[in-house]
């Protein structure tokens, strides 16, 4: 299973072999640049996200916690941390573009993934456009409330209800 | 806020969507609730896993190389290297070296390394110390010599007491230019925390004169304080005080001289 292997890779890097790093990169590289480019659109930016993600682990593997996570969740958080970082820089600068169709997505790889899509696909519509617009675009609550033309409350409750449900079905990290 | 309504907030604080003044109130409670902190690491993980189902294509093989290129571990090089004031030192600075491709090995070197640096640096300090006070010491034999050249340099001679019966001593001075230097052999070393203090006994109760240490020989050359009043001294004598010195005696007089 991919995160025993990525397990062993996060030792060998914790003491500095730089030769894992090449091999974490393999495995994951596709994790990190999906999540930026649906966050960025724009295959440049999302490059660079790759790379301060991958610097990243390079210099802190030491602080990923097993007991707190898989490693895929742990890259997850950072690259959606980076992207989303660099999405709100730049949106004072440039204007948001459409979000595109989703079937622009590949297919997803692993067991794990699978599993993600299919829950995230049982959720309500408006439950999922809740959830995506603070997970890939960053937005608040009220930033949603706000673009969604809905009260605040409702929001919260679609959110709330969403994660509930997806903890439900996923369970917790294996 | 209370423990319910934290809870509800908890999916949408992993997700970073609470803004406000409950962003505010949520991350204050935070602290004090354990049970929300862990109900909100597991949302967060939950959060990161959801990630998994945005996996895309890898990234241009460019990029692969330009990772391996930026992060690789750097060609070992000197980390520092001490002015050594003691031959030898330089040779086991030298190999204070961090090789990152090496980390825990090196780490333990460099922890060894930095212990000798420390004793290194320990030992070129108290040498340093040592040229101090020998520049100190020769400063003051130098006072010394200009001083008893003088026709109006007065000389007295101090006898070791019971306490010290081997010390001598000799004090030069000239009242009208306030300086004095003095001289003294055959005093034991004060013990830790203690000092030699000398005192002045003009008309009336003794002033310090300063305090000083003797050599491992039980020598001392001392230039006292400028500007003592030495005009009507008849006597001097020095005691064994605290090392910071006091300002009247308390300790045992080891060396009196009047004078003639």
């Amino acid at each position: 299973m991919a995160s025993a292997q990525a397990a062993s890779l996060i030792r060998r890097l914790t003491r500095g072999d730089h030769e894992a790093l090449g091999e974490f990169y393999d495995l994951y590289a596709g994790l990190v640049n999906g999540m930026a480019i649906r966050i960025l659109r724009d295959a440049a930016e999302a490059e660079d996200t790759v790379q301060e993600v991958f610097v990243q682990v390079w210099q802190q593997a030491a602080r990923f916690d097993p007991s707190r996570g898989t490693p895929e969740a742990w890259l997850c958080t950072m690259a959606r941390t980076r992207a989303l970082d660099r999405l709100r820089k730049r949106s004072s600068r440039r204007e948001e573009p459409e979000l595109d169709d989703q079937g622009s997505t590949p297919a997803p790889r692993t067991e794990e993934a699978l599993a993600v899509r299919k829950a995230l696909d049982g959720l309500s519509e408006d439950q999922r456009r809740a959830l995506e617009l603070a997970y890939y675009e960053g937005l608040t609550q009220s930033e949603i409330a706000e673009r969604l033309r809905e009260p605040l409350g409702t929001v919260k409750t679609r959110i709330r209800t969403a994660l509930t449900r997806l903890r439900g079905v996923l369970g917790p990290s294996s | 806020m209370n423990q319910e309504r934290l809870l509800e907030l908890v999916p949408l604080a992993a997700l970073g969507a609470l803004d406000g003044e409950e962003r505010a109130a949520f991350e204050a409670e935070l602290a004090r609730s354990p049970a929300v902190q862990r109900e909100l690491a597991a949302y967060q993980e939950l959060v990161g896993r959801l990630g998994l189902a945005t996996a895309g294509p890898p990234p241009r093989a460019a990029l692969r190389e330009r990772l391996l290129r930026e992060t690789k571990p750097a060609t070992p090089r000197r980390a520092w290297l001490a002015p050594a004031l003691a031959a030898g030192l330089v040779a086991a600075l030298a190999g204070l070296l961090l090789v990152r491709s090496q980390r825990d090995a090196a780490r333990l070197q460099v922890a060894a390394l930095e212990a000798e640096a420390r004793e290194a640096h320990e030992a070129a300090t108290r040498a340093q110390a040592e040229a101090t006070a020998l520049r100190e010491a020769l400063t003051s034999e130098v006072a010394f010599r200009e001083l008893v050249s003088h026709t109006e340099t007065r000389v007295a001679s101090l006898t070791g007491l019971v306490a010290a019966p081997a010390a001598r001593g000799r004090i030069v001075w000239h009242a009208g230019r306030g300086e004095a230097v003095f001289v003294a052999s055959g005093l034991a070393a004060a013990p830790a925390g203690k000092a030699y203090e000398l005192w002045i006994i003009a008309r009336a109760a003794p002033v310090p004169a300063g305090v000083f240490q003797v050599d491992a020989q039980g020598r001392v050359v001392f230039r006292l304080p400028a500007g003592l009043e030495l005009g009507g001294v008849k006597t001097f004598a020095v005691t064994l005080e605290p090392a910071a010195g006091v300002p009247a005696p308390t300790g045992a007089m080891v060396l009196a001289g009047a004078v003639s």
